[in-house]
């Protein structure tokens, strides 16, 4: 049985549970722990289906990519910033549905932290800007 | 492992001849383990009467979940506080706001109380709980951040084979559904898993839950489900609702048993947190049927 999860990181997921904004929750180590159905429909698939995914998984599966395609370093990303920093990131960049479709993102990282030991991961919450024409997921 | 129920309401005392038989004192509860030593659970109102029953026990350690004052209102009547021979240890949740201290001393010092602190004539000291499992004597404690509201702890007692969870406030449910979700995403599943008995938030029924979603405090429904993920043994329905006079509650706990019973478990493994009630507390495999 996987170890419990904080308090805090429970509470986020309901949290996010209940909103219409997609949203993705990471740990601490950055892995993928769960998004919500707003970001399933984004994704093209439902949490429930993927699973936990470490940061290495869910940037090569989803990206986020740059303009030209680039796949963004784990060191780039905004959840490393608000993991490592403890400070919310904003950033823009392209991701990629599990059916091919690109969307571009505009996304925070908010850090979640409950002690003095840093954070025990982060929210990232997105908004699409644009479709780029390769098709909406349903 | 005993156990005695000084205090099973919630919220705020209530008193009254319609409430006499479950008791009107705020949450607290005794632990007595076999070699002698002991702990108590909480400085509700049920800790003054516990106090009068102290009499040879000069060494004291309460574990606080946390601060509300039907947590602690007790605290200021413990009679041990006046004896200058008793050493009292208080527990409880750090927060990044002040000392566990200096939260208590805003209840004990003017204007709300004639004494403050430092003139107890006892000799009392404040600890913040560990963030891991620490022993006290022969008893490990571990403690968890539990989903109520402000800093809440539950506690998980073992003392040899018998564990017992005290979890008095605690709303697992809210923005979730129990029977659904992983364990590893239950407030309190670790803390409480295959507990010899639970102690648990039962403040509502499931009728009035919806107009208190968030409070802090858990529906019926949702403390069975709660028991029956965590595999508990034996469970004690706690934190009555102070509206809640004794035959509202022995219909709630008829109907508790029942759903229980529907859950694969043994109804007679549910029971009410009663004023002055004492458990015996046997170790694992007593023969106590949790719902698979």
């Amino acid at each position: 049985m996987p170890a419990q999860r904080p308090l805090e990181l429970i509470l986020a997921r309901n949290l996010l549970t209940s909103i219409s904004t997609p949203a993705f929750l990471v740990d601490e180590t950055g892995s993928l722990v769960f998004y919500n159905e707003a970001a399933g429909a984004l994704l093209g698939r439902p949490f429930e289906d993927v699973g936990r995914m470490t940061p290495e998984q869910w940037t090569a599966t989803y990206g986020p990519f740059g303009e030209d395609g680039r796949p963004f370093g784990l060191d780039e990303l905004t959840t490393t910033e608000a993991i490592r920093k403890g400070r919310a990131a904003h950033a823009v960049f392209r991701i990629r549905s599990s059916r091919g479709a690109e969307h571009v993102i505009e996304s925070s990282a908010f850090p979640i932290v409950a002690s003095e030991e840093g954070s025990s991961g982060a929210m990232i919450f997105f908004w699409p800007l644009e479709n780029n024409g390769s098709g909406a997921d349903g | 492992m005993r156990l005695k129920v000084w205090g099973a309401r919630g919220s705020v005392p209530a008193p009254g001849p319609e409430m006499n038989r479950y008791g009107g004192n705020t949450s607290c509860v005794q632990l007595n383990f076999g070699n002698g030593e002991e702990l108590i659970l909480d400085a509700g109102t049920g800790i003054r009467t516990l106090g009068l029953d102290l009499v040879s026990s000069p060494r004291v350690n309460i574990l606080l979940t946390h601060l509300h004052l039907d947590h602690i209102q007790g605290l200021m009547f413990f009679p041990p506080c006046f004896r200058a021979d008793a050493e009292i240890t208080v527990w409880g949740p750090a927060s990044p706001e002040a000392s566990l201290e200096d939260r208590i001393a805003r209840y004990i010092s003017a204007p709300l109380s004639p004494v403050e602190v430092r003139e107890l004539p006892c000799s009392v000291s404040f600890r913040e709980t560990p963030p891991i499992e620490w022993q006290l004597g022969s008893v490990t404690i571990r403690c968890e951040a539990i989903n109520h509201r402000g800093p809440t702890l539950g506690f998980r007692i073992t003392d040899g084979e018998t564990t017992v969870c005290y979890i008095p406030d605690h709303e697992p449910a809210l923005g979730t559904v129990l029977d659904e979700v992983e364990p590893e995403w239950i407030s309190g599943h670790e803390l409480a898993l295959d507990a010899d008995i639970l102690i648990h938030d039962c403040q509502y029924t499931d009728e009035e839950y919806p107009a208190h979603v968030g409070w802090g405090h858990s529906a019926m429904s949702d403390t069975l489900a709660f028991a029956s993920r965590v595999r508990a043994r034996r469970l004690l329905l706690f934190h009555h609702d102070p509206l809640h006079a004794d035959r509202f509650l022995d219909g709630l706990h008829a109907a508790a048993r029942r759903r229980w019973g529907e859950l694969g478990g043994d109804p007679t493994a549910v029971e009410m947190g009663i004023e002055g009630a004492e458990l015996e507390v046997p170790p694992a495999h007593a023969g106590v049927t949790a719902p698979a």
